[in-house]
């Protein structure tokens, strides 16, 4: 199965309907804490410079995906969309922070997103039962099927 | 009422005090809970960025698990929600997409249908017969001034979260913890920025300071009213303030003092439940001293 391509997540004809208003930048949390492009910066990239150059950069991570800029966005621009399909782009060329290739890492070997430690005493402190093992195997095979591994090795 | 409980990964790994007072209050409230071999929902904010269509597999996967009880999904994390109720939508929207799923899960023997819905502990919680439960069971009053924080992943984007309750403007502001809340005495304060993200999907996926900058800031608004303490209803904005605080306390030096519940502690409470039982005795910024002055007690 092909992996998505951003133009066929995101219809690349929305991207003239921003005028550079910025209200989503305005109102992105990231952007008041990190370097990061804003959703503002980065379809303005997308029209001038190809998206090649966005998803070649590492800031196009900082992100909280509270998809706050969609919902503020006069033009009703599915940002969300586009910020989902440049980034399963920069994946792809090997673009990925550290922290989330082992966190998907962690997801694709045990089934699960944390990792499971001394876990079955604290149940017992709140009255649970021990958490039964997810279905690895049948997992794997989904996520084979799917193409994760030419992502992220697992 | 019977649904399927979908865990999720953060409660009953880290948070399993919210898993058990969430199964007893149900109980209490004549919600029936059937529990399935679910996987990870996966997560908006990890593996839906890396891989959409592994993403999509998996989270159709959890799905047909309930279809094949004819269950609605029950989840109790905004993360685990905004996965699953996206997923159910878009495969029930796109035709061809629901084509490649269903050929991604044949080897396992699953096949999407689209038949069930998925939603919230919260929504549940609100709907009218449920209300009137929680009314007639409880035992007292909760007399706090709380905050409540929803989680982004909660209610956006709406159009597919919550695609009928739309305002002019195609938004959609929540309100159902401060409603519900305030059956059981709490008193729901606004705050500045109530909907600010928490910071935890920046931490966790590049940039823990920044993370924790964020939420700096948004207990800042918090702190900055007569607040008591702050109501979440997903386990990730929960560590995000609750152990934020004490990452931030050994920066600034400021002491840890609002303490974050989860929903269903707080019902728990009011349906006369112990603190204990409902699970306070393990969170980082103490609720005890409180819960003794507002007159709850701690046994």
């Amino acid at each position: 199965m092909n992996d998505i391509k951003i133009w066929k997540h995101f219809n690349r004809e929305s991207l003239y309907e921003c005028y550079q208003c910025a209200r989503c930048t305005g109102s992105c949390p990231a952007m008041e804490v990190a370097p990061a492009f804003g959703p503002r910066e980065t379809i303005l990239k997308c029209i001038g410079l190809g998206h090649e150059q966005v998803v070649e950069d590492e800031r196009l991570w900082l992100c909280c995906t509270c998809n706050v800029c969609e919902d503020r966005c006069p033009q009703k621009i599915p940002i969300g969309d586009l910020l989902v399909a440049l980034r399963n782009s920069a994946a792809r060329r090997g673009n990925i922070p550290g922290r989330l290739a082992m966190a998907v890492e962690l997801l694709a070997k045990t089934g699960r997103s944390m990792i499971v430690h001394q876990l079955d005493g604290m149940r017992a402190h709140h009255g649970l039962a021990p958490l039964p093992a997810a279905p690895v195997d049948e997992l794997q095979k989904i996520l084979r099927k799917a193409g994760l591994h030419q992502i992220v090795e697992f | 009422m019977k649904y399927a409980l979908f865990l999720g990964c953060a409660i009953p790994i880290k948070y399993p005090g919210f898993e058990a007072v969430t199964r007893l209050v149900c109980e209490r409230l004549g919600i029936e809970l059937v529990d399935l071999p679910f996987s990870c929902c996966p997560p908006t904010t990890s593996l839906k960025l890396v891989h959409y269509d592994s993403w999509l597999a998996l989270a159709a996967r959890n799905i047909c698990l309930a279809e094949e009880q004819g269950l609605d999904v029950l989840t109790l994390c905004s993360g685990c929600v905004n996965t699953l109720k996206e997923a159910n939508h878009v495969l029930k929207q796109n035709e061809a997409k629901k084509k490649r799923v269903n050929r991604i899960l044949e080897d396992t023997n699953h096949c999407f249908q689209g038949s069930v819905q998925v939603t919230h502990i919260l929504d549940v919680l609100y709907q009218d017969s449920v209300v009137e439960r929680i009314i007639k069971e409880k035992s007292r009053d909760i007399p706090l001034r709380i905050g409540c924080h929803y989680g982004c992943h909660y209610f956006r984007p709406p159009k597919v979260m919550y695609p009928d309750e739309l305002s002019d403007a195609e938004s959609y502001v929540p309100v159902r913890m401060d409603h519900l809340l305030s059956i059981i005495g709490v008193e729901p304060i606004e705050y500045s920025r109530k909907f600010l993200c928490c910071g935890s999907p920046l931490g966790a996926n590049v940039d823990q300071d920044a993370g924790y900058a964020i939420t700096r800031q948004k207990l800042g608004y918090i702190q900055e009213r007569d607040i008591q303490g702050v109501s979440v209803i997903c386990p990730s904005c929960f560590e995000q303030f609750d152990m934020g605080q004490i990452v931030l306390a050994k920066k600034s030096k400021e002491r840890p003092k609002t303490p974050i519940f989860y929903l269903t502690q707080l019902i728990g409470l009011a349906l006369g439940l112990s603190p204990k039982e409902v699970g306070l005795d393990v969170h980082r910024v103490k609720a005890r001293k409180l819960l003794e002055e507002t007159g709850i007690g701690w046994q």
